[in-house]
């Protein structure tokens, strides 16, 4: 093959904030679900948005642990 | 619109995606089924064509074919899986690639004009089968075991806070991002097509059937504007079809990554 080989690829930032993204999506997936279902079992309203906040700060925290370690 | 028949301007919507059969009878072989095997024939033709008579110092189709090889390979493939073992995903990734961007690309070549994954079947397809690969690959590698845990113990989280953090990373890694990839790629395609068709049959109906001048003048700009807005997804379908692309080897890449 008569190509030149890039030496150093540079690292794909596109799909780490795609990867970002996806997590924040989980994050409040599970937790706002589970305050989801607790407000059905309970009868109570304010437990969906708590979960909503919780999973989102909780995604932040993950992420900032996850990508803190990279070198 | 039928010219003459009715004043009332009918908007486009999802209805407009809905596809009769090309021959009567067949009622599987519709417009994106036709767009797609055409775009498989090109494909097929074009990389045959280019490496039929491979030389060393290539003609133009070969050095068309090994620049389009090439993109994916290095600047998706090895960066997002390493160095190391990319050389196996790569016919994948880059037979996926092309196949993706020459169905978006459809939405915009004249005649055609149809993005194949603007009807979500096709987008959910595709993902399911880079999410079979990227799990099976790791699974493959890891064991079942083995991998479950890669994918839902994130790294460098406190013990004590590791319960709260594997079911957000369980379900960002196995249930988010199928869905994501195939979303994204279908609202894309939909939405820009949708935006297109309201465009041209809304500049269209103001010049040639409202009756007014002033509402003629606003047509023809709001037909410009629908020329830009083609511009735009042009653009669109390209990156569309990168993502998802860079995406799926990226998932491979951290489905077969030794840590974290």
């Amino acid at each position: 093959m008569s190509q030149h080989e890039d030496p150093k690829p540079t690292p794909n930032t596109a799909g780490d904030g795609w990867r970002v993204l996806s997590y924040l999506i989980g994050g409040i997936l599970v937790y706002g679900g589970i305050g989801f279902g607790l407000d059905r079992w309970l009868g109570t309203q304010f437990l969906l948005p708590v979960g909503i906040v919780l999973g989102a700060g909780l995604t932040i925290l993950l992420l900032n642990f996850r990508y803190r370690q990279r070198p | 619109m039928s010219a003459g028949v009715s004043t009332e301007f009918i908007s486009p919507g999802p209805q407009s995606f809905n596809t009769t059969p090309i021959i009567d009878g067949v009622d599987w072989f519709t417009k994106p089924v036709l767009v797609a095997a055409l775009s498989v024939v090109v494909i097929v033709w074009f990389y045959w064509g280019a490496s039929r008579k491979a030389a060393v110092v290539p003609s133009k189709l070969q050095f068309a074919g090994e620049l389009g090889y090439n993109f994916v390979r290095n600047s998706i493939a090895r960066d997002a899986i390493g160095s190391h073992d990319y050389m196996k995903y790569v016919p994948y990734l880059c037979g996926l690639f092309y196949f993706i961007l020459l169905n978006n690309v459809a939405g915009t070549i004249p005649l055609i004009q149809f993005p194949t994954f603007s009807h979500i079947g096709w987008a959910y397809v595709a993902a399911i089968m880079s999410w079979a690969i990227y799990n099976g690959v790791g699974i493959k590698k890891k064991g079942l075991w083995g991998y479950f845990k890669h994918q839902t113990m994130p790294a460098g989280v406190p013990v004590w806070l590791m319960p709260l953090m594997i079911p957000i990373e369980f379900i960002s890694n196995i249930l988010v991002r199928p869905v994501s990839l195939s979303l994204r790629l279908f609202a894309n395609m939909f939405a820009g097509h949708i935006l297109l068709l309201v465009f041209v049959t809304g500049g269209d109906y103001m010049l040639r059937e409202s009756g007014s001048i002033a509402l003629g003048g606003v047509g023809i700009i709001t037909l410009l504007m629908g020329l830009a807005i083609a511009g735009l997804e042009l653009f669109v379908q390209c990156i569309q079809a990168y993502i998802f692309v860079v995406l799926t080897a990226q998932y491979i890449g951290s489905a077969i990554a030794d840590e974290h």
